[in-house]
């Protein structure tokens, strides 16, 4: 016996059988599964997350042998919960790239239901609150107990640890290759047979440029960001449209307006400021009735950015983030049951539905504008671009569930005679509001002051023209034969609406025969 | 740089069961390919660090 090393007798205790039993655990079944199983038998690589994850599991184990043989001291139960909480951020990280994908699609292998990096961050919270009741367990005397000599259950753990650690060197060197090469994001299958090993030192190329959120730092969108200037838009030599008229809205509103739409079957205005909806008569001077929702509440609605009416008298309120809730005036509303859903005057809206839109193309984009069409009961929304992309997306959701039922990527009819700057593109256009009349939406655009008319048939801009003056748009309504655009500052510019080009209906007449 | 990584772990397994009188060099390497690891998964998620999803 190494002399001042304790007898095993006296070491034989409830905390190192329990930590021997664990390092059995976490080594042999979470990651000797992985290697000798998974590895050797099925062929899977680890993807340098999985590999860093593996190797994390190993440390925490790796610890375990320190604790029994030097005793639970602070620096290696410290040293534990450190890396565990590593290996949960780096479990939630590779679960978050995966976890929202559609139903039974991941990455690589499933086990028992779950794909391996979602047992890893499984292994890290179990590894946490075995660390947790394990601590329960310790007395001062084990802290400073010196060199102990192992158990037989002790030594078993420690050969146990030693065989997978090695069996997983020898499936690194095949799979990563020695340094510099490194984990690759695809790797390909396990071979033993080197002729199929690929070594990559991928990871390193430059740029070495940290960020926290990536592709998700997506910033809200921002009216002051919008360059107002039509000479700068990315379609050369628009026409002007003319101003037939100037009012004001005259109505006390919370808050500026974020967009507005018009029912010619009731004449009345409806506007939208960031949490508030306002019913309004046709002269914009007279309120009808109001309410100021809250977003907060459940599903969370963010800041109005569109409105609609809908049919069956209700009304649509669409945030920035694609949530929405759906109103249904109703001067018999009960305000005490409606206090959940709206802050102020509560007994003249009741609230029908409140959720999201999901996207596919749209997705990763803010929407500022929101349109009804009564012809194919769809709802419209056109996203804005952001700091990470610039993409003009049309989605439309069916009325019936309110479900994403087609998307597209507008481009530029080749009768309209528009064209593109060089390296210019539609999606500079920040549509912040949006009407559909006889199949043609309608957008008119914060940025370059810009209508544009969308052939919703033929996904095509047909024409695009400049509303001159124009300063930070927010809301398109259409009425008769005119267009209202609303702004910030709550000036409503009336233009005559661009008819579908002579060139177009020709077309479609050409093609129904 | 995993395969570096491992060879650590096991050389620092060694010294705990087989050279228990070495403890404090052993925790120096275990701190070292902590540290690694951690690098190692930065490197490779320095695009977007934290998990991508809505916060």
């Amino acid at each position: 016996m190494v002399p001042g090393v304790r007898s095993p007798s006296a070491d034989r205790d409830t905390v190192f059988t329990i930590t021997a039993l664990a390092v059995l655990f976490l080594t042999v079944v979470a990651v000797g599964i992985a290697v000798f199983y998974l590895g050797f038998v099925r062929g899977d690589s680890p993807c340098v997350m999985c590999w860093e994850q593996r190797i994390g599991m190993l440390l925490i184990s790796l610890v375990g042998l320190f604790v029994l043989r030097y005793g639970p001291k602070p620096k290696y139960v410290g040293m534990a919960v450190l890396i565990a909480a590593w290996g949960m951020l780096m479990g939630l990280r590779h679960v978050g790239m995966h976890g929202a994908r559609d139903i039974g699609q991941g990455f690589s292998l499933e086990i028992m239901g779950a794909h391996t990096y979602t047992w890893a961050l499984f292994t890290y919270w179990v590894c946490v609150l075995a660390m947790g009741a394990l601590l329960l367990l310790v007395r001062p005397n084990q802290l400073n107990a010196g060199v102990r000599t192992l158990t037989t259950l002790e030594r078993v753990a420690g050969c146990a640890f030693v065989v997978v650690v090695a069996a997983n060197v020898v499936q690194a060197f095949a799979s990563t290759g020695p340094p510099p090469f490194m984990g690759q994001s695809d790797p390909i299958r396990f071979s033993f047979n080197p002729k199929y090993w690929h070594w990559s030192a991928e990871e390193w190329k430059p740029p070495i440029k940290l960020a926290f959120r990536g592709r998700w730092a997506v910033d809200k969108p921002d009216l002051a960001q919008a360059i107002a200037d039509p000479a700068k838009g990315p379609i050369a030599s628009l026409t002007s449209l003319v101003v037939k008229e100037r009012l004001h809205i005259g109505v006390t509103l919370d808050s500026p307006p974020t967009d507005f739409a018009y029912d010619a079957a009731t004449s009345r205005f409806l506007v939208t400021t960031a949490t508030g909806v306002y019913l309004t008569d046709s002269t914009l001077s007279k309120l009808d009735r109001y309410t100021i929702v809250d977003a907060g509440y459940s599903v969370d609605l963010g800041r109005f950015a569109g409105v609609a009416f809908l049919d069956k008298g209700e009304l649509i309120a669409v945030g920035e983030n694609k949530s929405y809730v759906v109103l249904k005036p109703n001067d018999k509303a009960n305000a005490d049951s409606n206090f959940r859903y709206f802050l102020a005057s509560r007994d003249k809206f009741d609230e029908v539905s409140r959720l999201r839109f999901g996207t596919v193309r749209a997705r990763m984009l803010y929407i500022m504008s929101a349109a009804y069409d009564p012809a194919s009961s769809s709802v419209y929304t056109v996203t804005v671009p952001n700091n990470v992309a610039k993409r003009m997306v049309v989605s439309r959701f069916d009325r019936k569930d309110l479900t994403l039922s087609a998307e597209f990527v507008p481009t530029l009819a080749k009768e309209s005679g528009l064209t593109l700057g060089k390296d210019r593109s539609l999606g500079e256009y920040m549509v912040t509001g949006a009407t559909v009349v006889a199949g043609q939406l309608y957008a008119v655009s914060a940025s370059f002051g810009t209508l544009l008319t969308l052939d919703l048939t033929t996904h095509r801009v047909v024409s695009a023209h400049v509303i001159p003056g124009l300063t930070k748009p927010v809301g398109l309504a259409a009425r008769g034969d005119d267009l209202y655009v609303v702004s910030e500052d709550g000036t409503v510019n009336v233009v005559a609406r661009p008819t579908k080009p002579a060139v177009e209906i020709t077309l479609n007449a050409t093609n129904k025969h | 740089m995993e395969f570096l990584n491992l060879l650590l772990i096991l050389i620092t397994a060694l010294l705990v069961l087989r050279k228990p009188e070495r403890e404090r060099a052993a925790f120096r390497v275990l701190v070292v390919s902590t540290v690694l690891m951690i690098f190692l998964f930065t490197l490779a998620t320095r695009s977007g660090i934290l998990p991508g999803l809505n916060y």
